[in-house]
């Protein structure tokens, strides 16, 4: 016999008295697993630093290299940065490196220098190492890339609730419309796809100046962008997004003064969870390390 | 008999004439009020900006290239068309006018009552100013202009390039006829949404993961906010294009949402609010998040 599926309607939040948080991922009272999803808890670092940002748009490089590689050596608890980084690739890998180039908010270039730098300094050939964001299905290391990591700022997204480290792999596929439907519920479907699963090893969501609420077609002001100075870093992408998502809606919060639900709700992280089991989005199961500054850290 | 033919010849000639002439005035009305058209009529210079030599012009699939995911906003819209135009300056933050070709007015409207927060200016048929951006409909087009940055030079830019747009826009359009059937009494009219979109919905008003009402193209929503002394509710009509859909959705709102409701449709939420549901032929009327089931009442009764 067939589950049937459930409607979650805002009727549920009401009853279960958790319309607070409606529109972020906490509290959430359906949440199951997936077939195959693992028990373990996802380990997720948020490191952040006060003087990475030096003015909008300005990064203290060194800075902000040094954030990441603390974070790996977190993540994988090794003793030092450097056995981290071998731990996530070998000298005869294939990188791709997944970036996004969204005009308003692009992947810091510093980062994508840092991350290529620590390959380089694995052993990686230069030439087996790629940067890119909508050429990656022409791409020809990412065409044989083994590894893929994965690299993109957290912002509000008007279609999807946010643009997310699963949302980044959308040009994965060759109709990214196709994804769309349903606030890009099915977003995580594209990870299970022969070419990208297994492939991830890293997954780096960039919340150094997160964009927390965005309107029209440009959906970007710099008003709505604040100096988080963070990184939140994993291998498990739907932990990473979901730690994200509970930071962005404190800062709605905050900034509205009142509960202002992240909208649309972002369906595809908690789907990513329950329907393609890609990793753990609810934060009983999210090993959440902080590391840094600590001051309105929001989480 | 040859005068009798040379007559009718004469005839069919100015026949012909009449029609070409018909049919070019047609032409030039019909290019008068297309994007292309009104492309010709917009600002190339704005206080120290110069628009770019060329404008990009994108259709429903190339928009994705243009504004991403945001497309979808515009689609749920049936946007035809957008041109998007370029203004630059030494040292200044560069300007971005988009005019939307939403084909109809009613569409233009509706994507304007998507984000209505802002300063109501006078411009077009609404429009509204926030920092770096400016948006107004008029006639079936909705225009966004934009801003890299909030300067007073850039805000001046802003609603002069607005007021331009609007003059060069012939006409006024119509408003969705279903925004005449809410009531008038305690409406805030700032918070009026017209939509045929679950998500659109959602991002409004969520209201369930799945599209339990059956929203679609061919429905038409408002969604609109009541005060009536110190009580407030929301409404939500949804037009249908036949009675049984109307009735459908009746069913799986009650399934879905309102499982506890009473023999009116009303239901006393675990959060105090009341809800409520009537269907009559082809519109359905929910009152959602009412303080007091007399409002919930008053509305479903007033609803034209």
């Amino acid at each position: 016999m067939t589950e049937k599926k459930r409607v979650i309607t805002r009727r549920d939040f009401i009853r279960t008295g958790s319309r607070v948080v409606m529109g972020s991922l906490m509290g959430f009272p359906f949440i199951r697993k997936a077939a195959g999803q693992t028990s373990e808890k996802s380990r997720v670092v948020l490191i952040r630093d006060q003087n990475v940002t030096a003015g909008y748009g300005s990064l203290k490089e060194e800075i902000l290299a040094d954030m990441l590689d603390q974070a790996v050596a977190a993540l994988f608890g090794t003793t030092d940065s450097a056995a981290a980084w071998r731990e996530i690739v070998k000298p005869g890998d294939i990188v791709g490196i997944k970036s996004n180039v969204w005009g308003y908010l692009p992947t810091p270039v510093p980062l994508e220098d840092a991350l290529e730098n620590r390959l380089l300094e694995v052993g990686v050939d230069a030439k087996s190492i790629s940067i890119d964001d909508r050429g990656v299905r022409r791409d020809s290391v990412f065409k044989k890339a083994n590894v893929l990591i994965n690299v993109r700022p957290m912002r509000t997204h008007h279609w999807s609730g946010l643009g997310t480290l699963l949302k980044n792999y959308i040009m994965f596929v060759s109709a990214p419309w196709m994804y769309h439907g349903n606030a890009c519920e099915k977003l995580g479907s594209i990870w299970q796809k022969p070419h990208i699963k297994g492939k991830t090893r890293l997954n780096i969501l960039v919340m150094v100046t997160p964009l927390f609420h965005g309107t029209g077609p440009h959906h970007f002001s710099r008003k709505y962008t604040w100096p988080y100075g963070g990184l939140v870093v994993s291998t498990d992408p739907v932990a990473a997004d979901a730690t994200g998502a509970r930071i962005m809606q404190a800062k709605r919060n905050a900034y509205f003064g009142e509960n202002n639900p992240i909208s649309p709700r972002p369906l595809h992280i908690e789907a990513a969870d329950t329907k393609f089991g890609i990793g753990n989005s609810h934060p009983d199961r999210i090993e959440l390390v902080k590391l840094g500054w600590q001051e309105d850290i929001l989480i | 008999m040859i005068r009798c033919l040379q007559i009718r010849a004469i005839s069919v000639c100015l026949a012909l004439c009449i029609l070409s002439f018909i049919a070019l005035l047609m032409t030039q009305n019909t290019y008068a009020n297309s994007l292309e058209g009104l492309q010709q009529r917009l600002p190339k210079h704005v206080d120290a900006w110069t628009a770019e030599p060329q404008d990009r012009i994108f259709d429903r699939k190339t928009i994705f290239s243009y504004i991403n995911g945001g497309a979808e906003v515009y689609k749920a819209y049936n946007m035809r068309e957008c041109l998007s135009r370029r203004y630059t300056a030494p040292n200044r933050p560069f300007i971005i006018l988009d005019v939307f070709d939403m084909g109809s007015s009613q569409d233009a409207f509706g994507v304007f009552t998507h984000d209505t927060d802002g300063e109501v200016i006078d411009v077009g048929q609404n429009a509204r100013l926030r920092p770096g951006w400016l948006s107004f409909w008029k006639d079936r087009y909705f225009i966004s202009i934009y801003a890299e940055e909030e300067t007073k030079a850039t805000e001046k830019a802003l609603k002069e390039i607005a007021g331009q747009v609007a003059a060069a826009i012939p006409k006024e359009g119509t408003k969705p006829g279903i925004l005449a059937r809410l009531p008038l009494e305690g409406l805030q009219s700032d918070s009026i949404r017209y939509l045929h979109h679950p998500i659109v919905l959602n991002y409004h008003y969520y209201l369930s993961d799945e599209n339990i009402l059956s929203i679609s193209a061919e429905t038409e929503v408002a969604l609109a906010a009541y005060q009536v002394g110190n009580q407030e509710a929301r409404l939500l009509l949804v037009y249908y294009p036949e009675p049984e859909k109307a009735m459908q959705s009746q069913v799986s709102f009650l399934k879905h949402y309102l499982p506890d409701a009473d023999s009116t449709g009303a239901a006393l939420l675990e959060d105090g609010k009341w809800a409520a549901v009537k269907r009559k032929k082809q519109l359905l009327t929910i009152v959602l998040d009412a303080d007091s089931r007399e409002l919930a009442d008053r509305l479903l009764k007033s609803v034209q």
